[in-house]
């Protein structure tokens, strides 16, 4: 969360606040002198002393609400906390105001005995006002910062999409899924005709998923399982899938497309390179209210392929930390054997 | 009648070596000797069963189809057969008969064992293949060396190098584990290696920046690398002005 002050991030809110606080001490002044009579100098001091150190002590009430969130605490609490920093913030303003006052005002022990309690309740009204204002500050800077989330991420579904897309589309995989089916059209037509169906359902399910953030993990499952049927029959005992699903994670929801690019990971670091056969495990529970999914496979440690975290990786990481807003919610492991990664999808209550 | 070519597949996926043998079925003038599943093998089958002709993937575990050519003592007829267009120029600098686009048709696979047949017929014997690839791609460098030393093929990352000394048609190329003998020319590692990592210095040497330990004159206008592990390389003028751009002294 950001604690940063609005008059700290936006300095132009500064030179507004002061010009506001300004006109309305002129207008206090002036009041003052035509209706009452009292002196203008004597004026501004009693309006320095008392409504204008406000205007600077009370820039402190940010702090308050920010500690003192709506959204985390209970109401009592909120109210126990603001009536705690009220009385603190009043005295500390009541305090610094007398000796202002003692010091400039040319009537002070008169001025100060008939005011005391007056102020006293301005100083919490003074205070109220500010929780208002700053709560509505807080609120709009929060839904701002939702706008720009919601922008970000629709930018990062799309990136997925396109990547799960590109990936269909990409050589290697496309061309020589068809000339598979071109072999089995003579060897196995019957295969071929499964392979075929299978080919346009992946490609379909990638059509389709426009905009939809989150999908059933079933769906996001039955799709990648899919995927591995058709380098199944390109790879035949060089690809062995597994999957251990607890039956409990079939229900609940997944960001779409985010499990594509680990297996495509490691189709394209395990299988693509090894002469041995790869297993690639998928095991997936719940976990403390979360969907844990991992996927691991072994590899051929002499093969030289540079790896770094891909697009792919970095795409599922972004999304996880916009969505949950949580870096850690995805963990790679590589131990020069195997490689690891473990998502964990957080689930509402 | 003519007699039949010796034809070797060499492929990593099982359907796609299925449908070429069954397309060649139906080729009379074609015998299929053996079937490898990857570079390793091709190398091996090639180089013991020395056949005419090859079909080629590029892509397989371990070594790509390229780098398997490299190190071919037999020299047979290539057609490519492979997913990708974009090695198509690649693939005739190695002096390719043919290309295939996988999937293919049985037509198409026809007309490039014509375009073999054609070649025997015309040159009588295979050209040299390797030797007409001189130089790399421009924009991109090689990461990785193949070399076979006896019967034991090595993969060497293009970082290990510490330096290539040319031997009349060979390249020795030193790295921290030991030398390996390679027929390739100078030229070619020169282009195809990065040259903000490399630097030719001299007729017979390319030296990685990285092994430099020092640049000492030994007499007027005469320079020599000294290496970390001592090893003094010669230099000569033009090497000196390469050292010159890439260490900027």
């Amino acid at each position: 969360m950001n604690f940063k002050h609005p008059f700290l991030s936006k300095p132009r809110l500064v030179i507004y606040y002061l010009l506001f606080w300004i006109a309305t001490g002129i207008a206090t002044v002036l009041l003052k002198w035509y209706s009452f009579n009292v002196e203008p100098g004597t004026a501004a001091v009693e309006f320095f002393a008392l409504p204008f150190l406000f205007a600077i002590v009370g820039t402190s009430i940010w702090y308050v609400i920010k500690f003192s969130t709506l959204e985390n605490n209970s109401v009592p609490r909120v109210i126990l906390s603001h009536f705690i920093a009220a009385t603190i913030i009043v005295l500390v303003w009541l305090y610094i105001g007398v000796v202002f006052i003692k010091l400039l005002h040319p009537e002070s022990s008169v001025y100060i005995d008939n005011r005391i309690p007056i102020n006293i309740f301005m100083g919490y009204a003074f205070y109220v006002i500010y929780v208002l204002f700053f709560y509505a500050v807080n609120y709009y800077e929060g839904f701002k910062e939702k706008l720009r989330n919601e922008g970000k991420l629709k930018g990062l579904v799309k990136e997925a999409e396109l990547h799960a897309l590109k990936s269909q589309i990409n050589p290697h995989f496309l061309f020589n899924s068809l000339n598979s089916i071109s072999s089995l059209t003579m060897a196995d037509p019957v295969k071929a005709q499964e392979m075929v169906i299978n080919l346009s359902n992946l490609m379909r399910y990638s059509l389709k998923h426009d905009q939809v953030e989150k999908v059933p993990f079933r769906e996001e499952l039955k799709n990648n399982k899919l995927y591995m049927q058709i380098e199944k029959v390109r790879f035949g005992k060089k690809l062995n899938p597994v999957f251990e699903v607890d039956e409990a994670c079939l229900d609940v929801e997944i960001p779409n497309m985010i499990l594509q690019p680990l297996y495509e990971n490691a189709i394209k670091y395990g299988v693509y390179e090894a002469t041995e056969p790869i297993d690639i495990v998928t095991r997936c529970k719940m976990k403390d209210n979360m969907l844990e999914v991992v996927i691991q496979n072994n590899y051929d440690p002499e093969a030289l392929s540079k790896r770094g975290e891909g697009i792919g990786l970095r795409n599922i990481r972004d999304r996880l930390q916009i969505i949950y807003n949580n870096p850690l919610l995805m963990k790679v492991e590589d131990n020069k054997t195997d490689f690891k990664v473990t998502l964990a999808i957080p689930q509402k209550n | 009648m003519q007699e039949k070519l010796k034809t070797i597949i060499v492929e990593d996926e099982e359907l796609a070596r299925n449908l070429l043998k069954s397309f060649l079925k139906d080729v009379e003038n074609i015998e299929v000797v053996a079937e490898c599943e990857n570079g390793f093998e091709g190398v091996k089958m090639i180089n013991e069963l020395k056949p005419d002709l090859v079909f080629l993937d590029i892509q397989m575990p371990k070594i790509t189809g390229f780098e398997m050519l490299e190190l071919l003592d037999h020299k047979p007829h290539i057609i490519f057969a492979t997913a990708y267009d974009q090695y198509a120029i690649k693939a005739f600098e190695y002096n390719a008969a043919d290309y295939l686009l996988k999937p293919y048709s049985r037509e198409r696979l026809k007309e490039a064992i014509g375009k073999v047949a054609e070649r025997i017929e015309n040159e009588g014997s295979v050209s040299d293949v390797a030797e007409k690839v001189s130089e790399y791609p421009k924009g991109e460098y090689l990461d990785r060396i193949v070399v076979k030393d006896r019967h034991k093929i090595n993969i060497i990352p293009a970082s290990d190098v510490r330096y290539i000394e040319s031997m009349d048609d060979y390249v020795m190329i030193y790295t921290q584990n030991g030398r390996h003998m390679k027929q390739q020319t100078m030229k070619y590692f020169e282009s195809a290696l990065d040259p903000q990592n490399f630097i030719r210095i001299h007729r017979s040497y390319i030296v990685k920046v990285d092994e430099i330990n020092e640049i000492q004159q030994y007499e007027k206008e005469s320079y020599i690398v000294i290496l970390h592990d001592k090893t003094k390389l010669k230099v000569s003028k033009s090497g000196y002005k390469n050292l010159k751009d890439i260490l900027n002294f």
